[in-house]
């Protein structure tokens, strides 16, 4: 089924540098869909866009078959919270508790006042541990998350973004900070929530060898444009310069 | 000759056009103005004439202004211009040292004729500094306030409790008022839309101007609104505190990291739930740690405020020094610098253990 569909989408930011040119993609449920280009082709702006965080300057965006662009307020809130994000930066509440980060993603269910005096439920305490679980740090759950280490950090991410009950989850660049074999463990659980828990990924990634391992499908990004869509297996050395430039060579990360 | 050449107003100055040349001239109009009208008063009046207190007109400084443009168009011509090096106009060469040059004589020049002006308003005399009548003074105050009178203790130390909780209860109330403002007050946060930066801009304008107010000044205009006392010396040190706070928590809020705003409002939670769970963590240990620097300044602050009639020990000490009973200002003196000295030390103990 079609989750997610983008048509001619394109983004200016307030400055004037125009970082999206009419863009045309669709999304189907469960897919693992993998954005490559070179740093500033726009990957991370496409996925702000799609939950929002930037505004889009023109075209239509389809969620479960309604239009996101048209909403504000309450119900692009509730729009949102069905769309989990996790970040290179990993972006944790410094000085709070693993839990209390993974009870974070549950916030948009739970009424304001409550959420102020930290007055959650037991199922969703139940709930967020189970996540952690998933990720495999429920020994973690009552450490200061700032105290973890990056790929640690990136797990408590994913379990945040599971807590929302995500249809979809954006990944942006999320092994970017992270050392090689800390990357495979991080995509690995990408890998496992989507497969385990049918959750319809999309990840920006830098590494080929990354995308032909996790990947679906791919879609590559260049100047704001799209220049490929199709199977990771198909890239080929044609393609791969035309992505990447002419003087680029590929390496991998094992 | 030949080394004016080197100091040739530069070939951009063309480029720089000519606004940089005209603000160059309006520099040097009131540089030399403001020396023609100190020469008059100060070297022609005061010191040839030997008038003591010469009559002020307003003919005066226009005289001086109209020899201000006069010299200034002149020595435009010239490298001999302050307002040039200022503006730029001047390129100064590397091999030479700074001083030889005459734009920078001159800036050196106008420099010493405001420390002699200087001298002479704030009637620094050596003689009166120690004729004897002078020493007397103050081997008197001196040996007075070396000898403090204990019998007044008891008074100096309520009055310094009575100090130390009015500048307590005024930060106190200031924390929430300035900690909702600082969010307004916040570029980061407002610059959203037109409105939010219109409300921004009113309230750091309102803030500065506040800031700019001495407390001194606040607890004077409060002592004729509430009447004097504690209270008036309270609002004071309260309506300073929000302004200062406002200032510093909106400026830690501007300088956090944008990662767990962006985390938050991702999850789809309501704006107040992003500044909760988004910001608040990122700035609960600044925000501690400069509020106890302010209470320790509104301690200090306190005691000058009482001077006025602010209530507490400086009201004290105002009441002896008018009565010239130097061993009771003794007394209080020391007590005022046991409290600094306490605070000081306090604040400096548990900021160091908030980091
Ligand atoms: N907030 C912003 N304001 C203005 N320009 C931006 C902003 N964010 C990104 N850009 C610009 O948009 C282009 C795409 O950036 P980005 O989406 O971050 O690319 P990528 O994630 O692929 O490195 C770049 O040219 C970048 O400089
Ligand atoms: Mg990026």
């Amino acid at each position: 089924m079609q989750l997610l569909q983008c048509n001619n989408l394109s983004k200016t930011y307030p400055n004037g540098t125009q970082a999206l040119h009419d863009v045309n993609f669709t999304v189907e449920e469960g897919e693992f869909l993998v954005i490559i280009g070179l740093s500033g082709s726009g990957k991370s702006t496409l996925l702000r866009c799609i939950n929002q965080l930037h505004p889009v300057s023109s075209g239509e965006l389809y969620f479960e078959q309604q239009q996101l662009t048209a909403m504000a307020g309450k119900d692009l809130r509730r729009q949102r919270s069905r769309i989990g994000m996790i970040f290179q930066q990993f972006n944790l509440i410094p000085r709070k508790t693993v839990l209390t980060n993974v009870l974070a993603g549950a916030l948009a269910v739970t009424p304001v006042w409550k959420s102020l005096l930290g007055l959650y439920s037991e199922a969703q305490k139940q709930q967020a541990l189970d996540y952690l679980k998933i990720v495999g740090l429920e020994h973690k759950a009552y450490v200061r998350a700032d105290n973890l280490s990056g790929g640690q950090q990136q797990r408590v991410a994913i379990a945040r973004a599971l807590m929302q009950n995500p249809k979809i989850l954006l990944a942006d660049e999320p092994v970017a900070s992270l050392d090689p074999s800390t990357s495979h463990s991080v995509m690995k659980y990408l890998q496992k929530i989507n497969q385990e828990l049918g959750v319809t990924v999309i990840c920006n990634l830098h590494f080929l060898s990354l995308v032909r391992t996790y990947a679906s499908r791919v879609i590559a990004l260049k100047g704001g444009r799209i220049v490929y869509q199709g199977a990771p297996g198909d890239i080929d050395e044609q393609w791969f310069k035309t992505i990447y430039g002419e003087d680029a060579v590929e390496v991998s990360i094992n | 000759m030949e080394k004016l050449m080197t100091e040739q107003p530069f070939e951009q100055a063309r480029v720089h056009g000519y606004k940089a040349s005209i603000k160059a001239w309006f520099i040097d109009v009131i540089l030399w103005s403001y020396t023609a009208l100190i020469g008059y008063k100060l070297g022609y009046q005061t010191w040839y004439l030997q008038s003591r207190h010469p009559d002020f007109y307003w003919h005066e400084p226009l005289y001086a202004l109209g020899i201000g443009v006069v010299l200034a168009s002149v020595l435009s011509y010239s490298t001999c211009s302050v307002g040039k090096a200022i503006s730029g106009l001047i390129l100064f060469p590397e091999d030479r040292s700074i001083f030889r040059s005459a734009s920078v004589r001159l800036a050196v020049f106008f420099i010493a004729l405001t420390f002699i002006a200087g001298l002479h308003v704030s009637q620094v005399s050596m003689r009166e500094f120690f004729s004897d009548s002078g020493l007397a003074g103050a081997q008197r105050i001196f040996s007075a306030l070396l000898t403090p009178n204990f019998a007044i203790f008891e008074d100096a130390l309520f009055a310094a409790i009575e100090t130390v909780y009015m500048a307590f209860i005024a930060t106190s109330l200031a924390i929430p008022v300035a900690f909702v403002l600082a969010f307004f007050a916040a570029r980061n946060l407002m610059k959203q839309s037109a409105l939010s930066f219109a409300i921004y801009c009113v309230i750091r304008f309102m803030m500065n101007l506040t800031r700019s107010i001495e407390p001194l000044v606040w607890a004077i205009i409060f002592s004729v609104w509430v009447g004097i006392g504690p209270f008036s010396g309270m609002l004071a040190l309260f309506l300073h505190s929000v302004a200062s706070l406002t200032k510093l928590y909106s400026e830690q809020i501007e300088s956090i990291s944008d990662g767990p705003v962006e985390a938050m409002t991702a999850t789809g939670a309501h704006p107040i739930q992003v500044i909760w769970y988004g910001v608040v963590p990122q700035i609960v240990l600044p925000y501690l740690s400069y509020t106890i620097y302010r209470w320790d300044i509104n301690v200090r602050m306190a005691t000058v405020i009482g001077l006025v009639g602010g209530g507490g020990i400086g009201t004290l000490l105002m009441q002896y020094q008018g009565l010239a009973r130097w061993n009771e200002v003794g007394m209080l003196v020391i007590v005022i610098a046991a409290i600094v000295w306490l605070m000081d030390y306090a604040s400096a103990k548990i900021r160091a253990h908030l980091k």
